[in-house]
């Protein structure tokens, strides 16, 4: 190459960069006013809720109808949220983005990671010890994980559930969530029907300044078991499947109710309805249902040794599901971030009871 | 001596007319929140001294607060605003109906007023409830008793 040549490329090369950085600073320009347009963080502390499991805004467990973040009906917000929970058998961990748009329309998209600790350790080893039992059961040697996607939207009908206090009428949105559990072959163990379903919400929320209580009542339509955990729906997969199945969704009450203590301290409670279409079920290896297992197990003579307890087997074998409650905390120091302190009573949570435990919750609002 | 007692007695018709026709012109009435505020809230604000107080601490954290310090200053005249505030407050937490300013309505319908604007002014009111020492449960009697007004002062 010439120097001319080199030159020519040079200047090229400058032309290009200087275009790129003008192309770069008007796109700059032209977001930074696009946010000043649309930005919006007027809504008083904490009125736009925190952000529950499932990414909606709300509670911990349950959405409300308010649209999560502090933008007013004059611009968009929107804040990422982190959840541990820590359980005896579970350690959920839940994380994602909210952005709502003009006080209206909410979208969320939220990961939750359920490591699932001993839980499905005996039925593992169950599997990993009869003879016959192959393919995957969905478990690992340890530490099974459960991994879902939630994505979720809500709409706000009607209503203002902080400035109209001289009024019954509460603000009233609908919602959706679709799931998608990820660890379909444990969905199978547990004999789920699905593994990917939506489930839709109505939610009723109101401010009642006088008595300084917030109250929300949620309508969920739902097939999920354990919040879709552990799938959706019933459907025996044993050998012949003459268990049948059922997935049909049914409508679920869930309640929150939270003493304003401070602008920005709130303590409440809350109760979510769950379905039973695994309770009492047993799991499925490769077709083997719980009597199968058993007999199988029975066979190995192993009880005789002492080894195996085929009674507490059984017991082991099966699955239940309970309503959950919490008490909360949640505490904004500022409209940038809030937190959330709670005791979570899950109750029975697949093969293990008693899951009680507390959960941590953070969300940073923009 | 008798025209000494006509002219009292015109002053004092005159007064009651004129206490009458303030009366007729007060531009709000006392709102009704759900459920009803407790009918001492006056007093647990601390009565009307207080309700004072809590007014000029309002008008201290709106005139710091660039969101909406420029409307004030622009059409507002703070001293009038505590004035006006003072006798809404006071008959909102149910005192007497001393309110001579306009309605709500006629007061806010040339501001153009947004959410945010409104939600900045009622940050300032539990600001000023913190600053005067009211406990924020009585505070929220008071913001349940403005409550009803968020509609006739948010036009936009």
């Amino acid at each position: 190459m010439t120097s001319n040549e080199q030159g020519a490329a040079t200047a090229a090369l400058v032309r290009t960069g200087l275009r790129g950085a003008a192309i770069l600073a008007a796109g700059l320009l032209f977001s930074s006013n696009a946010a000043a347009g649309f930005y919006n963080d007027g809504k008083v502390l904490l009125t736009g809720g925190v952000v529950t499991i499932d990414g909606a805004g709300g509670g911990g467990i349950t959405p409300w109808a308010t649209i999560s973040g502090y933008g007013t009906r004059d611009g968009i917000n929107g804040g990422l949220h982190y959840t541990y929970a820590y359980l005896p058998n579970y350690s959920l961990n839940s994380y994602g983005g909210t952005v709502g748009f003009y006080d209206r329309v909410e979208l969320s998209y939220t990961r939750s990671t359920l490591p699932t600790g001993s839980t499905f350790d005996t039925v593992g080893l169950v599997a990993d010890i009869l003879p016959g039992v192959v393919g995957d059961t969905g478990i690992q040697p340890f530490n099974t994980t459960i991994e879902m996607d939630v994505f979720g939207a809500k709409v706000r009908l009607f209503g203002d559930a902080v400035y109209t206090s001289d009024s019954l009428i509460p603000q009233v949105a609908i919602g959706g969530f679709y799931k998608d559990n990820k660890n379909k072959e444990l969905l199978h163990t547990l004999q789920a029907a699905k593994a990917k379903d939506w489930e839709a919400y109505v939610a009723i929320t109101k401010v009642y300044f006088p008595i300084s209580t917030l109250v929300s009542i949620t309508g969920r339509y739902t097939a999920a078991n354990q919040t879709g955990l552990t799938g959706f729906g019933y459907k025996d997969r044993t050998a012949g499947g003459d268990g049948g199945s059922d997935k049909k969704k049914e409508l679920r009450l869930e309640v929150s109710i939270a003493t304003l203590v401070a602008k920005n301290t709130a303590f409440g409670a809350e109760y979510a309805q769950h379905g039973d279409f695994l309770d009492g079920v047993g799991v499925n290896l490769n077709g083997l249902g719980t009597a199968g297992i058993l007999s199988a197990v029975a066979d190995l003579d192993l009880d005789s040794l002492g080894l195996v307890s085929t009674k507490n087997l059984e017991k082991a074998l099966t699955q239940h599901e309970d309503d959950w409650y919490d008490l909360f905390f949640a505490y904004a120091p500022n409209k940038r971030i809030s937190f959330v302190v709670a005791y979570a009573m899950l109750g029975n949570i697949t093969l293990t009871p008693d899951q009680h435990g507390f959960y941590l919750s953070t969300h940073l609002t923009f | 001596m008798k025209n000494k007692s006509v002219i009292a007695t015109v002053l004092a018709a005159g007064l009651c007319s004129a206490a009458a026709m303030q009366s007729a012109m007060a531009g709000e009435s006392k709102t009704k929140p759900i459920p009803g505020i407790p009918s001492n809230s006056l007093e647990l604000f601390g009565g009307k001294q207080v309700v004072h107080e809590w007014a000029v601490a309002l008008f201290y954290y709106i005139m710091l607060d660039r969101r909406i310090n420029w409307m004030f200053r622009e059409f507002g005249n703070p001293e009038r605003q505590i004035f006006l505030n003072t006798q809404l407050e006071t008959m909102v937490l149910g005192g007497p109906n001393e309110y001579q300013g306009a309605s709500m309505a006629a007061a806010h319908a040339d501001l153009n007023i947004n959410m945010e604007q409104f939600n900045a002014v009622v940050e300032a009111a539990y600001n000023a409830c913190e600053r005067v020492n009211i406990h924020y449960w009585t505070c929220n009697q008071l913001i349940a008793a403005l409550a009803p007004f968020t509609d006739d002062i948010v036009t936009r």
